[in-house]
């Protein structure tokens, strides 16, 4: 299922499954994590492709990459390398910040976009906090936020070997590198949202205590034509707490295109 | 071994609120500090600092941000001060948070001004910054140290270019025209520090041949000692004491009960200085790969440990002053007893060249930290003077 690609010389460890209309999907902050049931769930209608990004688990953080933009020129050259045609292009939390980024340069091999609670512009004015500052809460406090059930969330870190906890480490550093400042955002994003030409659907969990639905509601008014829609109990990562609520209406939206 | 005073010139009447929220630092609201109060006790340290010149004693500096452990916010302030008020003390600034300062030019430049200021008198520390220090300068913790060189490289050839401008562009810094005014006396640029914890800071600092400086427990310092010596010795070149620094809190009376019980006031400072809300303690990036694994597998509640000089696990939180000895972190007593503690701890770490005095931990009077400053400056700083290689290291 994991395997190697070397896209414009960077080193990228790819999981994939299932057949039907290609999902290119970018994961959170938190990594892949397609041990979920989530995966599979996707891959039962879709060939799902899924990057680690650049520094998580297998992935290499080359010494010259450190911008959101880098990875979005990335994933398109992944794209072209994989020759997807009518591809769903789909990000959520911080990968849906990168495949904004994606949509606002290059449409080209993709039929529709889809996001999930994505991080990446700025809605509010210089002292609103649009997105949590994830890094200066407790974890515990990030799990409650995160999750509308932190315990489905929870992970026994002294339980992993070294190697995963190792990928987990290097992903956290790197989530810093391309998100630290300005926090998890670009702020002229939203400006060139208006570029984006195909069909656009958010997805939101109801208890998502780390951007809100009013945040949701800022990209669906920048986005021409873009729809939204939320999941109940579920919080910021709507794929992996409800599953087949997720499935369900990814399925529904790539009916549609 | 020379002895460089130095205090954080802390903002102790807010101890006991921070600790009783969790947190002296990042998040603990300046509503807690009066500014009269802050002005009264800044000039009360400035005159602790100008006593160790009368008394032959050298004068180091450094810096924190949003804490009451600490008011100095900027060092190059509090050393144009200093620097006006004292004759014969060098003056180190230990240091500059680098990786922090979005403009290491004017770091340069404030350094050679320094310098000018003080006839000739500036040491110059070049830091990493700690962890919490992060948040406050919302610096990035990912790639900090592949920024800090960068910084630490542009800062010596600002220093030591007279023939400018230049121009830099890298990675993380650009300029078009450096060419700062004044330069600095102390040619190519004014003697540079570096701290640490860890042999490969050791290895850094042996490779550049900077003094490598560490805080408060023997245990950390001597690998770190070995490895800087064993590079230097692989480089081609001995290193002397004189590029081993340590600090350690300080407590001398006239008896050894009046020694320890400064000591012990002023290592509350040392049993609060870790009370900080917790994800400002390990921001991504800041520590190594295999710390952080380490960290997550020994679970969200272990903290911190020290261990004395058996191995044994001591908690910073709660420690005695005796314990504090044990780990190295206090030398106490009368100044025979600190004198021989202190040639003890020299023969163990194979020769310090440097001890960074702490002498004022915030809670201690201004007497008491006269009467400590004085009688360490007059009975055993000239003493230390005299110490230098320990015998068996020399023949290693």
């Amino acid at each position: 299922m994991s395997r190697n690609v070397t896209v414009s010389g960077v080193k990228l460890e790819i999981e994939e499954k299932g057949q039907g209309r290609p999902i290119l999907f970018l994961h959170p902050g938190e990594g892949l994590q397609a041990g979920r049931s989530w995966f599979d769930k996707l891959a039962e209608s879709h060939r799902v492709i899924a990057p680690h990004h650049p520094g998580f688990d297998g992935s290499v953080l080359p010494d010259w990459m450190g911008t959101v933009d880098d990875l979005a020129y990335l994933y398109l050259d992944l794209a072209a390398e994989l020759k997807l045609e009518n591809a769903v292009l789909a990000g959520a939390c911080f990968g849906g910040w990168v495949a904004a980024e994606m949509a606002v340069r290059n449409t080209n091999r993709f039929a529709g976009l889809l996001l999930a609670a994505p991080l990446g512009i700025k809605a509010g004015g210089v002292l609103d906090r649009d997105i949590t500052d994830m890094h200066a809460i407790s974890r515990a406090e990030f799990m409650r936020r995160a999750w509308a059930d932190p315990s489905k969330g929870e992970i026994d870190y002294t339980k992993l070997p070294d190697t995963e906890l190792a990928g987990i480490v290097r992903g956290r550093e790197t989530l810093a590198i391309f998100g630290w400042k300005p926090y998890m955002h670009n702020p002229r994003l939203k400006r060139w949202l208006h570029r984006i030409d195909i069909p656009t659907h958010l997805i939101w969990g109801e208890q998502d205590g780390i951007v809100s639905t009013a945040y949701g509601e800022a990209w669906k008014a920048e986005i021409p034509g873009a729809t939204m829609e939320t999941i109940p109990n579920a919080g910021h990562y709507p794929h992996w707490e409800q599953p087949d609520g997720f499935a369900s209406r990814t399925l529904a939206f790539t009916a549609r295109l | 071994m020379r002895t460089w005073y130095f205090s954080e010139m802390a903002y102790h009447p807010a101890w006991d609120k921070g600790i009783a929220r969790g947190s002296l630092r990042v998040n603990f609201p300046s509503e807690n500090l009066d500014p009269r109060e802050a002005g009264t006790l800044l000039n009360r340290y400035l005159d602790e600092f100008a006593l160790c010149d009368e008394v032959g004693m050298d004068i180091m500096v450094n810096e924190h941000h949003s804490t009451a452990t600490c008011m100095t916010v900027s060092v190059p302030m509090a050393l144009s001060i200093i620097a006006r008020e004292t004759k014969k003390a060098r003056l180190l600034s230990l240091g500059n948070p680098i990786a922090n300062r979005p403009d290491p030019v004017r770091v340069a430049e404030e350094m050679a001004w320094l310098d000018c200021l003080s006839g000739g008198r500036i040491e110059m520390g070049l830091v990493k910054g700690a962890p919490y220090e992060i948040a406050p300068a919302n610096s990035n913790p990912g790639r900090l140290m592949r920024r800090y060189w960068e910084a630490h490289d542009l800062i010596i050839k600002a220093l030591s270019t007279s023939t400018g401008p230049f121009s830099w562009e890298g990675e993380f810094y650009q300029y078009r025209a450096v060419n700062i005014w004044p330069r600095p006396i102390q040619q190519p640029t004014p003697p540079i520090w570096m701290t640490g914890m860890s042999v490969d800071t050791g290895i850094a600092a042996a490779e550049r041949g900077h003094v490598v400086g560490t805080l408060l427990s023997g245990g950390l310092a001597k690998p770190m000692f070995q490895a800087y010596r064993k590079r230097a010795r692989e480089l081609g070149w001995e290193a002397g004491p004189d590029r081993m620094a340590y600090a350690a809190i300080i407590g001398v009376g006239n008896t050894r009960e009046e020694g320890l019980r400064r000591a012990d006031t002023i290592a509350d400072y040392v049993r609060t200085a870790p009370v900080v809300y917790e994800p400002f303690t390990n921001p991504p990036g800041y520590n190594s790969v295999g710390a952080n694994v380490a960290m997550l597998k020994a679970g969200p509640r272990a903290h911190r440990m020290i261990t004395d000089r058996n191995g044994v696990a001591i908690d910073h939180r709660t420690a005695t002053v005796e314990q504090f000895m044990d780990t190295e972190t206090v030398f106490a007593g009368t100044p025979d007893d600190v004198f021989n503690q202190l040639k003890a701890f020299n023969q163990r770490m194979g020769g310090v060249g440097h001890l960074l005095f702490f002498g004022q931990g915030g809670q201690m009077s201004h007497q008491d930290a006269k009467a400590n400053i004085s009688l360490f400056g007059k009975e055993v700083a000239p003493r230390l003077l005299e110490l230098g290689m320990p015998e068996q290291v020399a023949a290693e």
